[in-house]
């Protein structure tokens, strides 16, 4: 595939940077929102997602508006109106030989896409709006939040700071961070993006709604983080021809969050069918793994111990019948074809990461994948959600999990629920415990002797048996209930292989150092 | 049933597709004609599948309201099938070339199919 060229139309003096990809039989416009750039889409999986998936069906136009991006700079201080960027559009149209095309429109995208389908109806085949809205006071930004806003914009613009005010789910997804501040360095300079925010203020397309004939779909989160839905509500009402989906999400940009839930309205809404890339997908087991709290190592020991637990995780992920999908960040994914092997891996893997000296904090969970390519979707998104919010050594599973291991032997306790953006309801959650047996049901072929193997509040355990002190002492100095007690005793016997208290006293002498056992 | 204003031959096919007139194109359809398109998206064994006149219609709308260059070149006839290449290109000089096979009854197109492929 020769690489997606960019090439520049005219209109009036100014040059407007377009690049068209797919050959559906129909052509769809994407008008971008506040800012854009056509050679960094490409470089985020969730854009890139989207651009794949409408480029499928379509003819896709995509295009810079004058100011930011790829098309020409124009003077920051008079920037041109919301009539002369529409005209963008139609001078990208006569460019790529586009007749009549519908129109996708996102965000501030929304209400140009919109005088658009008002001004040329003839050219207007469909009209997609997403988290659009029809006057910025009003559901965007009240005029009192606006100066603050175009003062952080222009003081830290660059930095990635207006992040949270569209994407707040993505703030801790530090690849995505960084990938925002280049969005914004290389989408428009300071003074343009405070001149851009500051003539966004002033959209008021209110009057023209009456005049849109295309048959528009109106696609709004409902927790939207930018724009109020009931902007789209709004528009819902006032053009004639319109349908409303609110979809669950919080997050802005049109390409974060569940993109595919996007693409298929999209698709249906414009080729009158379905989707079908259900052949393409299969069910799969994913399990995320990371290594659990990194501050605690010094940067060298961290990446020599982060290097051989990212091999010993090939192997175990290989040993168990997975298959290794990538690194995401410091996530580690793979993916299974059975839920009990994706825990049984987890399982060993926790155990091999003590070896190591690093503790691993895992999530799980069961749902459709794109059967090439990494795990990218929304199920490959909630298994990492799930590994970010597990604990120390946790497994941390959806209940899903749980139920289709039935049989298998592991075990699990509840572990409540946790809302997330993306799902229409709370996901219910267990922690996948150690496989209970009276007798352990064959010894691990390596005996786990080295101290490290245990954990740090089974080390102190070790300490004060080795003080001679009973299991009630031990649980008044480590505030512990005698049961809990009795349990780190028992785990430490068993890791240990070791008969007897005093034989695990003798070990603590024996491995005492400077550290402790 | 729409009166027939030109009975459908290669000389129509190609005056109507050269001339980007997606009216006339879409007289020559029966009213449940399927066309099945195969490109790249859509594989053999799920190719596009247009049916009906009014879907038709909507799909030669859409072509014809391109600003595309296109060039109805060898043309087939046999009995009832009918088979002619198509050379298209957009003005920024994308080519997109299709083989399509018409099967004819009654004097409309029943049943076509499109094989194409483009620039990329």
């Amino acid at each position: 595939m020769r690489p997606i060229e960019t090439r520049y139309a005219r209109s009036g003096d100014v040059r407007i940077a377009y690049q068209v990809v797919g050959q559906g039989s129909f052509d769809l416009v994407f008008v971008p929102g506040f800012i854009s750039n056509l050679d960094l889409h490409w470089e985020d999986e969730g854009y890139s997602r989207l651009l794949k998936r409408l480029s499928e069906f379509s003819r896709l136009i995509l295009f810079d508006k004058r100011g930011t991006g790829l098309s020409d700079r124009v003077d920051a201080h008079h920037l041109p109106s919301l009539e002369t960027r529409m005209d963008d559009v139609r001078a990208v149209m006569d460019a790529t030989g586009s007749g009549r095309a519908a129109l996708l429109g996102a965000s501030e995208g929304a209400p140009m896409a919109m005088l658009f389908a008002a001004t040329y109806p003839e050219r207007t085949r469909a009209l997609v709006l997403y988290g659009g809205y029809a006057h910025f006071h009003k559901w965007v930004m009240p005029p009192e939040r606006l100066d603050a806003f175009i003062e952080m914009a222009e003081t830290a613009w660059g930095t990635g700071a207006t992040l949270p005010h569209f994407a707040p789910g993505r703030v801790d997804d530090s690849r995505f961070a960084t990938w925002w501040g280049r969005f914004e360095r290389l989408s428009a300079s300071p003074t343009a993006a405070a001149a851009l925010a500051r003539m966004n203020a002033g959209i008021d397309v209110r009057g023209v709604l009456a005049a849109i004939s295309a048959p528009t779909l109106l696609i709004h989160r409902r927790n939207d983080a930018r724009v109020d839905p009931d902007a789209s509500r709004f528009l819902a009402k006032k053009i004639p021809n319109a349908r409303l989906v609110v979809i669950p999400g919080r997050d802005h940009p049109i390409w974060t969050g569940d993109v595919d839930r996007v693409a298929d309205l999209i698709e249906e809404f414009l080729t009158g069918e379905r989707a079908v890339a259900e052949a393409e997908r299969v069910l799969a087991a994913l399990l995320a793994t990371r290594i659990y709290d990194t501050a605690r190592l010094g940067d060298r020991m961290w990446s020599e111990r982060s290097q051989r637990f990212q091999e010993t995780w090939r192997l175990l992920v290989g040993r168990h019948g997975g298959r290794s999908a990538g690194t995401h960040g410091e996530l580690m994914m793979s993916r299974f074809d059975a839920p009990a092997r994706a825990i049984r891996c987890a399982a060993a893997l926790r155990d091999a990461a003590q070896k190591i000296g690093v503790a691993t904090a895992q999530g799980a969970h069961v749902g459709e994948i794109e059967l090439r390519g990494p795990p990218a979707g929304l199920t490959g998104r909630v298994t990492m959600q799930l590994a970010a919010h597990a604990g120390s050594g946790d497994i941390l599973a959806s209940r899903l999990v749980a139920d289709l291991a039935t049989g298998s032997g592991l075990h699990f306790t509840d572990a409540g629920r946790i809302a997330l953006d993306e799902l229409d309801e709370p996901l219910a959650l267990v922690h996948a415990t150690s496989e209970q047996h009276l007798e352990p049901a064959c010894r691990p072929k390596a005996r786990m002797t080295e101290p490290a193997a245990l954990t740090a509040r089974e080390s102190e355990v070790v300490s004060l048996i080795a003080d001679g002190k009973s299991n009630a002492a031990i649980a008044a100095e480590l505030r512990l209930s005698e049961h809990t007690v009795k349990r780190h005793v028992a785990n430490i016997l068993l890791k240990l292989d070791l008969p007897s208290r005093a034989a695990a006293a003798a070990f603590s002498a024996r491995h005492a150092g400077p550290d402790g056992p | 049933m729409v009166t027939k204003t030109q009975a459908v031959d290669g000389a129509a096919i190609k005056k109507a597709i050269e001339g980007r007139d997606g009216k006339l194109l879409s007289s020559f359809y029966a009213d449940d004609a399927l066309v099945r398109v195969i490109d790249r998206n859509n594989p053999p064994s799920k190719p596009r599948e247009i049916r009906g006149r009014a879907a038709i219609s909507t799909f030669w709308d859409d072509i014809c309201s391109r600003a595309m260059t296109h060039k109805v070149d060898t043309t087939i006839a046999d009995g009832d099938n009918l088979a002619f290449t198509q050379a298209c290109d957009y003005p920024d000089g994308t080519k997109v070339f299709c083989a399509a096979m018409l099967e004819l009854k009654d004097g409309q197109i029943a049943r076509q199919t499109v094989v194409q492929a483009w620039d990329e």
